[in-house]
């Protein structure tokens, strides 16, 4: 595929549970603070689930119109925000590019909650008193169309969801429709809005997420007394461009997407396959044209369940042979709780930061290892490490698996 | 003493096109708020909720001041209320 256009990252913006600028994100990260608390979006007394990692201070105005505010949901609102941070990171001036050549694409899976909510209206109320913004509020593809609404970016404009792969999900289709010619420019990334009763009572009754009730124990990758993940919240994005494009605007290039591998597990609706997710990363390796002693550090799904963090561990350990040992993985989930669809996008800008400040970020809560998971997880204090290649795993719910690789830039190329 | 229908369409069309007071009289149209087809029906929605009348599309499509738009949902506050007296 070496013929292919290079895609290059140019922009990142995020808003998490650690803040919502880059270095505020970005410094909390690498001092290893968790954004995990007690639930205050809602009252969770009832709950088996009392913690989440929420984003706190939120205002939509800073980032849009109170119109534009009025009529999306908070999902849609995270990602116009990242939005507006990555263009400007970017550089990106829409008075100059070519609209129909900018696309938008967002790993979401919208607010169907709010469905919920106007169900009870209709039965209470009749059809008629349904809210008019339900439909622009709730539905996963108003994200991209809301970001496209507020850029003015009339290429390719989609959602992808495929549970909580859709981050990656979403940069790796807009490298490939990049590759394929389809846009010079997409904004890419994804937005998730999950700390709602619905979401918590739903995926806490299967057993995924930690009843845990101290907030500092709650989230604790790759440890033996793990006991599953912590929902977080929030919405990256990243400004996606061919080379040539980027070049042409003379853009500051902050690293490179070189390679993307998807599978799917065809297992179980909730048990992770781990051959499966060792063929995303083998696909991946084989996409960038590099081998597995190339990969200078794993950034990890690394949720904090029991299946996923041996699963994840067993796939690296099948790819990378004993050099598995000998390569830091780590996990942000530990620190910002998993942000379902978005959780893809705000890993991959962990990446960016990690290659341009050659600093792996931690998984903390690291206590007592597990027998069964014996890698160097990066416990609890970041670490130093100059870096080329870094690949991040996201895995979905459901058994959708995608692998990304990003690369220090060069203008060589390898 | 002001209208109470005509200030509760006031304050709802506000709202929902956040305009400002002095944006807002007798004389005002949709388009003078720069409301559009979402903001209509949320405005439509809010009145029906206020004061439990049903207000069919088609019989506002036409109208475009609020001076006309408080006659007519003052028709049909008092037609329920006639309804209600039966």
């Amino acid at each position: 595929m070496s013929n292919m256009p290079r895609v290059v990252i140019t922009g990142l913006g995020v808003v998490s549970p650690l803040g919502s600028t880059l270095d505020e994100f970005w410094h909390k990260l690498t001092s290893g603070t968790s954004a995990i608390g007690k639930i205050t979006h809602f009252d969770a007394e009832k709950f088996p689930v009392k913690v989440a990692a929420e984003v706190k201070d939120f205002d939509p105005v800073n980032y849009m119109k109170m119109k534009r505010a009025d009529r999306t949901g908070r999902c849609s609102q995270f990602a116009i925000a990242a939005t507006r941070m990555a263009a400007d990171h970017a550089r990106l001036d829409m008075s100059v590019e070519e609209p129909e050549r900018i696309g938008v694409v967002v790993g979401t899976s919208g607010m169907p909650e709010l469905l919920a909510e106007q169900a009870n209206i209709i039965e209470r109320k009749g059809p008629n008193r349904v809210d008019p913004l339900v439909v622009s509020k709730y539905r996963a593809s108003m994200v991209p169309a809301h970001v496209g609404l507020e850029v003015g970016a009339k290429g390719i404009n989609t959602s992808i969801n495929s549970a909580c792969n859709s981050g990656n999900d979403s940069l790796g289709n807009a490298y490939n429709l990049l590759r394929l010619g389809y846009a010079d420019l997409i904004l890419a990334g994804g937005a998730g809005a999950n700390i709602t009763p619905l979401a918590i009572a739903a995926t806490g009754r299967i057993g995924a997420l930690s009843r845990e009730e101290d907030p500092d124990k709650a989230c604790r990758p790759f440890d033996l007394n793990r006991s599953g993940f912590v929902y977080g919240e929030g919405a990256a994005m990243l400004v996606l461009e061919t080379l040539e494009h980027a070049q042409n605007r003379r853009s500051e290039i902050l690293a490179e997407i070189t390679g993307a591998g998807w599978s799917f597990d065809a297992v179980s609706e909730t048990s992770p396959g781990m051959a499966e997710r060792a063929r995303a990363m083998s696909l991946a390796l084989r996409d960038a044209g590099i081998s597995p002693g190339d990969v200078d550090y794993i950034n990890a799904h690394g949720t904090g369940t029991k299946l996923n963090d041996v699963s994840e561990t067993r796939a690296i350990k099948s790819v990378f042979g004993t050099g598995a040992y000998s390569l830091p993985v780590s996990s942000i989930k530990s620190m910002i709780g998993h942000l379902g669809c978005a959780a893809g996008s705000v890993e991959a800008v962990a990446v960016v930061m990690s290659i341009l400040n050659s600093t792996i970020p931690p998984t903390i809560n690291y206590q007592t290892p597990d027998p069964e998971c014996d890698l160097d997880y990066v416990p609890n204090v970041s670490r130093r490490q100059s870096l080329d290649v870094c690949l991040s795993n996201s895995f979905g719910l459901g058994g959708q698996n995608c692998s990304l690789i990003f690369r220090r830039f060069k203008q060589n190329g390898t | 003493m002001p209208d109470p229908v005509e200030e509760k369409l006031k304050q709802i069309a506000l709202r929902v096109t956040r305009k400002q007071e002095a944006d807002f009289s007798g004389d005002t149209t949709f388009e003078d708020l720069e409301a559009d087809s979402m903001d209509r029906v949320q405005i439509l929605v809010s009145l029906e909720e206020e004061f439990d009348i049903e207000i069919p599309d088609e019989e506002v499509a036409e109208i475009n001041d609020m001076k006309t738009f408080v006659d007519y949902v003052k028709t049909k506050i008092a037609r329920k209320e006639g309804s209600a007296g039966e």
